[in-house]
């Protein structure tokens, strides 16, 4: 089952590249509300702003405070929340900046390990962080995150780094061992290879959210929360792979 | 000297309003030049049209000029040589004040029949640049062309590019009985020093009441502070967009006590300056704050508006980003004469807090009221208007889901007045809506953008 609510973009100005992932928080359809508009609204702006050069490399949640201010500014009255991602390679200090707000993350992976990891920002289960907008008579009925909010991280990075964007529907459903043994079998940084990959990850994530009997992360943590399931979770999937190579224009 | 036009073409109405690009084909010209300008005419336009974005592209290598042309810049549109390509005698005049000379003739023919006055007031329907031509042609026009009578109303904005100090020194002795004078744009770059604006003020500002220098860019502390020493009897000071005037320096502004009109849009303005202006400036009809983003506390503004500026006639609070319901409140009680209220943009005015209900019922005098994208504008508030606002001549709630067709036939049947309603992008007013409502309120205009 696809909802269409998550959204993404892959963007590039001068020195920096910058991926971003929104995932549209699903329950803004019971009220008659598009979710993948805020998401799709929201990944659009940033890689707008990012073409423009109009962002800072090493301040990530400056791209995520200046878009979600644009969709504030936008005279369409849009409503609806996501989670947001964003990463930036500043290809001239050699350092990834991070900023995220949310369930989504990103994973960076060296020589088989993770070494860099997103931490999940929850209010509750089930509840991540988001930014959002809502109509006039539900404003403090509704959450509502800053886009300060969001956690930022900086680190260097290597050739050969592998970095794993994406939303929940991709680790809620897979565990990082098995992300790590698909990763494996990336054997060089062709954009072919790395797109098969992504695909094989995103495949199979999707298939494991459709096993009812499979102890999933999701499930893991809903048990830890005292509900009893089982199974995988389905959801929109986006996975965003990039791996940190030499520079060709 | 003057523009060398790239591209120009009379308007022609397009079918169907649609968002496109232009492109036209721009005449190559042989000189370098930084400046480039956009005229826009919008004759045909039913609404405000948007431009998104202009792109200039180019070539990175500068091509190779031959020797034969002349490089001419901005900077140097004074000393040009060739005096048959004058397009504004300004720049003769200022080049040859000094040598010119006049021919003598035993009399002046039939001028000598005419009173003064009637030869003044057919001076009076010549502009600034012809002025100055005529005035070089003898003695007696020149001494009528510089007749400080025809300089009571001047405005140099269109000749923005090419007022410099030099313009301003030989304007000066003319400029003695000035009552209204229109500086905006000019001064820019370099053109206009304050030193060359601050001697002009020093001859000229006594008289002045109505002083516009929009987009005065090279405006500073010094410069207001000479404005307000020099104008005694300053009524109207228009500083829209004078952005290199410190947020302290408004301060001086609070010395006019006779201002009836004040525009600050988008400039740098502080709180405690224009508490001072409020204060003291209590004649004031006529306020711009659009935009004035260096204001920490609107109610508090709004508060001191309604305790001391009751005459207030038409207020500008459009991106007043922290005005609230209190702010609101004091200024509807205090402010009874209000005609003209801007509160767009202003997202922390909430219709639940009845905000937008106590404005309608204390604001009888209302005319032109906007509300543009505060998206809780409802059904209430129009009913409100309907009932106590009945001289509303424009409206705007752009963007609000909340406003119902219902509501608005209740409006337009009770103020039959209203000429301009904006329902763009109300998301329970489609086409169809505005069709119809059109059909039955013909001398209404009800714009919707089309660009939803």
């Amino acid at each position: 089952m696809c909802y269409g609510d998550d959204a993404c973009f892959v963007a590039r100005h001068r020195t920096a590249d910058v991926l971003g992932v929104a995932d549209g928080v699903g329950g803004w359809r019971d009220y008659g509300v598009d979710p993948s508009q805020f998401s799709g609204t929201l990944m659009r702006t940033c890689e707008r702003l990012v073409k423009e050069g109009r962002f800072v490399p090493s301040n990530p949640v400056g791209i995520l405070t200046a878009g979600y201010c644009e969709l504030l500014q936008n005279k369409v009255p849009l409503l609806g929340s996501s989670t947001a991602c964003i990463v930036v390679l500043d290809r001239s200090s050699h350092r990834l900046h991070t900023a995220n707000l949310g369930d989504s993350g990103f994973l960076v992976v060296r020589g088989g390990e993770v070494v860099h990891r997103s931490d999940e920002q929850q209010h509750y289960f089930n509840t991540p962080f988001q930014l959002s907008i809502a109509p006039p008579e539900a404003e403090g009925v509704v959450l509502s995150d800053s886009p300060e909010a969001a956690d930022s991280t900086s680190f260097d990075v290597q050739l050969g780094d592998i970095i794993l964007t994406a939303t929940d529907g991709l680790f809620d459903n897979m565990p990082d061992y098995m992300i790590l043994q698909e990763l494996k079998k990336l054997k060089n940084s062709n954009y072919e290879s790395i797109q098969q990959t992504a695909r094989s990850i995103a495949e199979q994530a999707h298939e494991l959210a459709y096993d009812p009997t499979y102890m999933s992360p999701f499930a893991q943590f809903a048990c830890d929360n005292g509900l009893n399931v089982r199974g995988g979770k389905p959801d929109d999937i986006t996975v965003l792979l990039s791996i940190v190579a030499e520079y060709t224009d | 000297m003057g523009w060398e036009i790239l591209w120009s073409e009379a308007p022609s109405k397009v079918n169907g309003p649609q968002a496109r690009q232009f492109t036209p084909c721009i005449k190559q010209i042989n000189f370098p030049t930084n400046l480039i300008r956009l005229e826009v005419n919008s004759s045909l336009l039913d609404y405000y049209t948007e431009l998104d974005a202009v792109v200039l592209h180019g070539v990175k290598e500068r091509p190779v000029l031959s020797l034969k042309t002349s490089m001419i810049d901005m900077n140097d549109i004074d000393e040009d040589e060739d005096e048959e390509k004058f397009a504004c005698g300004m720049d003769a005049l200022n080049k040859q004040f000094s040598i010119v000379t006049l021919r003598e003739w035993p009399t002046n023919g039939y001028f000598d029949k005419l009173p003064y006055e009637l030869i003044q007031l057919i001076l009076s329907h010549l502009t600034v640049p012809d002025l100055c031509r005529l005035a070089q042609t003898c003695k007696l026009l020149y001494q009528h062309c510089c007749d400080p009578l025809q300089y009571i109303h001047l405005s140099l904005q269109p000749y923005w590019a090419r007022i410099n100090d030099t313009s301003l020194e030989h304007l000066q002795s003319r400029c003695t009985l000035i009552q209204w004078l229109n500086l905006s744009w000019t001064g820019n770059r370099g053109a206009i020093s304050v030193s060359g604006f601050s001697r002009f003020l020093k001859v000229c500002g006594s008289e002045l009441v109505r002083l516009e220098l929009s987009c005065g860019h090279f405006l500073n502390e010094t410069c207001l502070e000479v404005i307000t020493e020099m104008c005694p009897n300053l009524q109207e000071l228009n500083l829209s967009s004078c952005d290199k005037i410190p947020p302290q320096a408004f301060n001086h502004i609070a010395k006019v006590g006779s201002l009836k009109r004040l525009i600050l849009y988008r400039t740098k303005v502080e709180q405690t300056a224009l508490l001072s202006i409020l204060n003291f400036c209590s004649e004031l009809q006529h306020l711009s704050l659009g935009s004035c983003v260096m204001i920490e506390d609107y109610d508090l503004i709004a508060s001191m508006m309604g305790a001391k500026c009751k005459k207030l006639r038409s207020l500008d609070l459009w991106r007043c980003k922290n005005i609230t319901e209190s702010g609101i409140a004091e200024l509807a009680s205090g402010c009874q004469l209000l005609e003209e209220l801007d509160l767009g943009w202003c997202p922390t005015l909430q219709s639940s807090t009845g905000c937008f209900t106590n404005l309608a019922r204390k604001l009888p005098n209302l005319q032109k009221l906007f509300l543009t994208a505060n998206r809780s504008v409802c059904d209430t508030d129009i009913e409100e208007l309907a009932a106590n606002c009945t001289h509303l001549r424009q409206l705007d709630i752009l963007g609000t889901r909340m406003v119902s067709p219902a509501s608005l036939r209740k409006l337009l049947e009770s103020c039959k007045d209203l000429s301009l309603l904006d329902v763009s992008f109300c998301s329970q007013i489609d086409n169809r809506v505005v069709l119809e409502l059109n059909a039955n309120f013909p001398n209404v205009f009800i714009k919707k953008s089309f660009t939803q």
